[in-house]
């Protein structure tokens, strides 16, 4: 068994497990995180995209919408160019009557969240979709985020200060020591899922920051801890209908965010009380919910194309509650085992949203010296992460720069605008073992074809760039990718020059077959839960594709499967 | 007065036109687009897997009975649709484009994944594909060519016992400019400078015996021209391997048929979509369509609907779960129910239940309505929106589409008959 030593065990690779080695690192601790998937695989890729300016939780959760407005202004200075600065508007509808939006109002002012009414004409004429009917708009520092991006390149930053960042490694035991009442976490065991082999690693603290699926991970050293898995759905339209965040002006509730992200718009949520994380079922009703709602904001908008629609789970956390999941608290959880449960060497982190997650890895962190006895003030405040230079994100950037360097012959997905060097760099930098990784990295299928023409071209690259490396690593650092993500997603910086290299390590691609099917299969998954009209059409030229041309499903046997060929298998079930 | 008016420039519609205008029918062909010839691989499939068989079909005329009572073949019958088949293979090949062959059973030939494909009948520019041929093969693409990946195409013939191997040419040969989509590339091949720069590189790569795999984008224009100066010149067989949509040899099956179909005078109304009809007791009068111009109307004894089912346009659906035939509002077989149309797996052997309904037809290859009445005297369907089949499952595309395109032109051409003797 493959043995390391650390500091520092990070578990959960979402935004919260990357900030808090991103804040470890900078304090000058040893750390390791560990991911059994792809970073953000979990609540973190699916939400959104909301950064929220604290709006929404004004009324409701005074504390909740401080921590937002603050960190709000944080992130706008370390992950600069992993937000779009929309702006947002609270609208008031004709069903959204009564003191609220006045109540609203007071509550930002309150709070120190800046917020102008401004006239319905103005709101009109800036969002010329935006139902009419409004009577009240209110404005506000929303704004969308890329929370793939801003994770990956958190991790980058926690590398680049030492950290060690290991995805496709699933923790299947704790290590501990002691006895009841003075029981002591000392690090995890932990299966490398590519390689199948065990690693033990030894730690002096052990955070649990994995989300929803903190408490199976507290369970394996028999402390209970019962997060509260509220599940979420949301659907993504085939246009950008706003440019701005677009919230109902009335206590949260299901369908009234509407948020602007890439190329789409994005209609959430729902909140379900769910019995597993991993049961992430899409509901037809969810969806005609989320349509029906929708349309309140945006009149037509269930008239639409829909892309495709997903489920994510907020590991909301209340210590005793056992109310709905919908008013359960937003605010981080962070449990000290020491205190709570008589087990020191362990915390978990939870509750929060994406917008708090440094708040999160800080309040973490300070614990953590705390219990280890060192005074190392956190720095993530003050520190950006690599890229920020190129400032707020804006839709048209990619466009902008494949028509400046000409690479329209090399885009492989034209929906996204994806070129080939962008594949390559990401597939070599980046531990590669699906095409979903890909599809996280540079939006490789996100667009309206959802892989229909890429995911084939994808599978292609990706056996070409094997079949020209050498089995053993290119570089003498075996420790691990490179995690350079921070210009990932601009084609001017992935111009192709020196032909990339993988990494067999991280990159185990041999089996091109397996990544198509995978892929297309995780594609499946997402769109049935809105499979009708023009996207109904688009998916039956896709079979076209894949069937009659490629005759995918008769490829040569393979007995090989990849991490992700059982996982979808539980995975979200249209219709099921 | 129109004797026919045909909805739909397919692959069906085309061959209606064809068989229609030798008949003597007086003819016109209105569609929204071009039709999906333009993505498919050029092949001619009629039955290519039966049911969750993983073996693949040998011989096509042997399993028909094993379908569905109601699927196209089985209303068309085993022999007619062989029939059509043989009728419209010769008549392409007289038409120029080579779609000779045995009618023994079928042939496989590689897909761009490397995957042997069942088909019936291949243009000649593929034939030399063929899994049952043993000579060695060198599969070759070109750098960059973000649709074709001869190294993949390799690896899976490969690992089914097969000697291939994959070499990659530079761009320059094909182009000067990288942004360059498959018609542009075979429009490019046309030109003989292109050809002999091809050659040249071929013969830098190609060993003695070994056959050679190339993507399909030999020539636009001059197809035939191209093979036979690249046979000659590297004294070895060549094939081509379809590519992604747009796919040049279904472009050329589509031009060849065009052409033909308009040198008979008849009138193909690309961009004028069927938008609505007017019936009188059961009869249609008219049916209109839109164009940015203006409305028309268009008056004929009879009406074929050849519109494709889902991918074609020819249905519609809903977040409701409403799902309807877009020109008539014909009666679907379709389950009116979402969480009925799929199943959890993409792949999954038995298809996708949307996929499977469409309009149900009589004997006749009218539309029926559940009771089994004809709804329209003068309407007949066919092709992919016909119900019981799934012909992108089953590899019945092609096919599906002439034999019942076929067999409906016969019908109408009796009901014409019938007509004008009624004065």
């Amino acid at each position: 068994m493959r043995h390391l030593s650390t500091d520092i065990l990070v578990i959960g690779g979402g935004s919260t497990g990357a900030g808090v080695a991103w804040d470890a690192a900078l304090r000058g601790f040893r750390v390791v995180l560990v991911e059994k998937r792809d970073l953000t695989h979990g609540t973190t890729g699916r939400y959104h995209g909301l950064l929220h300016s604290g709006g929404r939780y004004a009324v409701k959760d005074p504390q909740s919408a401080i921590e937002c407005i603050e960190e709000n202004r944080i992130l706008r200075r370390t992950h600069t160019h992993c937000i779009e600065d929309t702006g947002g508007f609270f609208v008031v509808t004709p069903e959204d009557e009564g003191d609220y939006p006045d109540r609203f109002k007071a509550a930002c002012a309150k709070v120190g969240i800046p917020c102008e009414e401004i006239p319905v004409k103005e709101a009109l004429r800036r969002e010329p979709l935006l139902n009419p009917r409004i009577s009240r708009v209110f404005e506000v520092p929303d704004g969308s985020a890329d929370s793939f991006l801003a994770t990956h390149v958190t991790a980058q930053a926690a590398q680049q200060a030492g950290a060690q960042i290991l995805t496709y490694h699933e923790v299947i035991g704790l290590l501990t020591e002691g006895s009841d009442g003075d029981r002591r976490i000392i690090g995890a065991i932990v299966s490398d899922m590519v390689s199948g082999e065990d690693v033990q690693i030894d730690a002096a603290m052990t955070i649990n920051a994995s989300g929803a699926w903190a408490g199976k991970i507290a369970a394996m050293a028999d402390i209970p801890v019962r997060v509260i898995p509220g599940k979420g759905v949301m659907v993504a339209v085939n246009h950008r209908l706003v440019n701005t965040v677009i919230n109902r002006c009335k206590m949260p509730a299901d369908g009234d965010i509407l948020v602007p992200v890439h190329t789409v718009a994005i209609i959430g949520t729902t909140d379900q009380r769910v019995a597993d994380p991993e049961m992430l079922s899409i509901e037809p009703w969810e969806v005609e919910l989320m349509l029906a709602e929708g349309d309140k904001l945006v009149p037509g908008l269930s008239s639409s194309r829909i892309l495709r629609a997903w489920a994510g789970v907020r590991p909301l956390y209340q210590e005793g509650y056992a109310g709905d999941s919908r008013d359960a608290t937003r605010a981080l959880a962070l449990l000290d085992h020491r205190q709570r449960d008589g087990v020191s060497g362990f915390l978990t982190i939870t509750g929060g949203k994406w917008t708090t997650f440094r708040l999160m890895a800080e309040k973490t962190m300070d614990k953590a010296c705390e219990q280890l006895g060192v005074e190392r003030p956190c720095r993530t405040a003050d520190t950006p992460v690599p890229g920020v230079e190129q400032g707020y994100y804006w839709l048209g950037h990619r466009l902008h720069e494949v028509e400046e360097e000409k690479l329209q012959g090399d885009l492989v997905c034209e929906c996204e605008l994806v070129t080939r060097a962008m594949i390559e760099r990401a597939a070599a930098n980046n531990p590669t073992v699906t095409l979903d990784d890909l599809r996280r990295d540079v939006r490789l299928g996100m667009g309206p074809c959802q892989g229909g023409f890429c995911t084939f071209r994808a599978a292609g690259i990706l056996h070409e760039l094997r079949m020209r490396t050498p089995d053993t690593p290119p570089t003498s650092n075996g420790e691990g990718p490179t995690w350079e993500v921070a210009y990932m997603q601009s084609p001017r910086h992935n111009v192709a020059g020196t032909p990339a290299m993988l990494n067999p390590a991280h990159s185990p691609l041999d089996n091109p077959n397996l990544l198509l099917r995978d892929f297309l299969q995780e594609r499946w998954r997402g769109i049935t839960p809105v499979l009708w009209g023009r996207q109904l059409k688009q998916e039956r030229l896709d079979e076209l594709i894949y069937l009659s041309v490629m005759n995918i499903d008769h490829l040569p046997p393979d007995e090989d499967a990849s991490p992700l060929t059982e996982f979808w298998q539980f995975d979200t079930t249209p219709g099921a | 007065m129109l004797d026919l008016l045909i909805i739909g420039a397919g692959l069906t519609g085309l061959t209606a036109a064809l068989r229609a205008v030798e008949a003597g029918l007086r003819v016109k062909v209105v569609a929204k687009g071009m039709g999906s010839l333009y993505w498919t691989p050029g092949a001619i499939d009629v039955l290519g897997y039966v049911g969750v068989e993983e073996r693949a079909v040998d011989d096509p005329w042997q399993r028909i009975g094993e379908l569905d009572e109601r699927h196209p073949y089985r209303i068309v019958g085993a022999d007619a649709t062989r029939r059509a088949l043989d009728w419209f293979c010769s008549k392409v090949t007289a038409l120029g484009l080579d779609y000779s062959g045995s009618d023994a059973g079928n042939l496989r030939v590689p897909s761009p994944a490397g995957a042997w494909r069942p088909t019936y009948r291949v243009p000649a520019g593929q034939r030399a594909g063929d899994a049952e041929d043993r000579r060695p093969m060198v599969i070759v693409g070109f750098q960059g060519m973000r649709d074709f990946f001869p190294h993949l195409i390799a690896r899976n013939l490969s690992a089914q016992g097969r000697s291939v191997r994959a070499a990659l040419l530079p761009w320059s040969v094909l182009s000067e400019q990288r942004d360059r989509n498959n018609p542009q590339l075979a429009e490019a091949v046309d030109d003989p400078r292109t050809q002999q720069r091809l050659l040249d590189a071929l013969k830098l790569v190609v060993k003695p015996g070994e056959r050679i795999g190339l993507p399909a984008i030999l020539g636009r224009d001059h197809h035939g021209q191209v093979l036979a100066t690249l046979r000659q010149g590297l004294n070895a067989d060549i094939f081509e391997i379809p590519t992604l949509p747009p796919s040049v040899p279904g472009i050329r099956l589509a031009t060849t048929l065009r052409h033909a179909v308009e040198r008979h005078g008849v009138r193909v109304e690309i961009g004028m979509e069927a938008v609505g009809f007017h019936a009188e007791d059961g009869v249609i009068q008219y049916v209109e369509t839109a164009t940015s111009a203006r409305p028309l109307k268009h008056r004929a004894r009879a009406f074929l609907l050849a519109t494709g089912g889902v991918l074609g346009g020819g249905f519609d659906s809903n977040h409701a779960g409403r799902f309807w035939e877009t020109v008539f509002d014909l009666p679907l077989t379709v389950p009116q129910d979402r969480k009925q149309w799929f199943r959890p797996l993409f792949l999954d052997e038995r298809g996708q239940p949307a996929f499977r309904g469409g309009v149900a037809v009589n004997d006749a290859l009218q539309p029926v309505n559940d009771a089994g009445g004809v709804v329209y005297a003068n309407l007949w369907a066919a092709g992919g929106l016909l119900a019981h089949a799934d012909p992108i499952l089953e590899r019945s595309v092609e096919g599906v589409a002439i034999a019942s395109a076929v067999a409906a032109v016969e019908k109408v051409h009796a009901f014409a008959l019938a007509e004008s003797s009624k004065g």
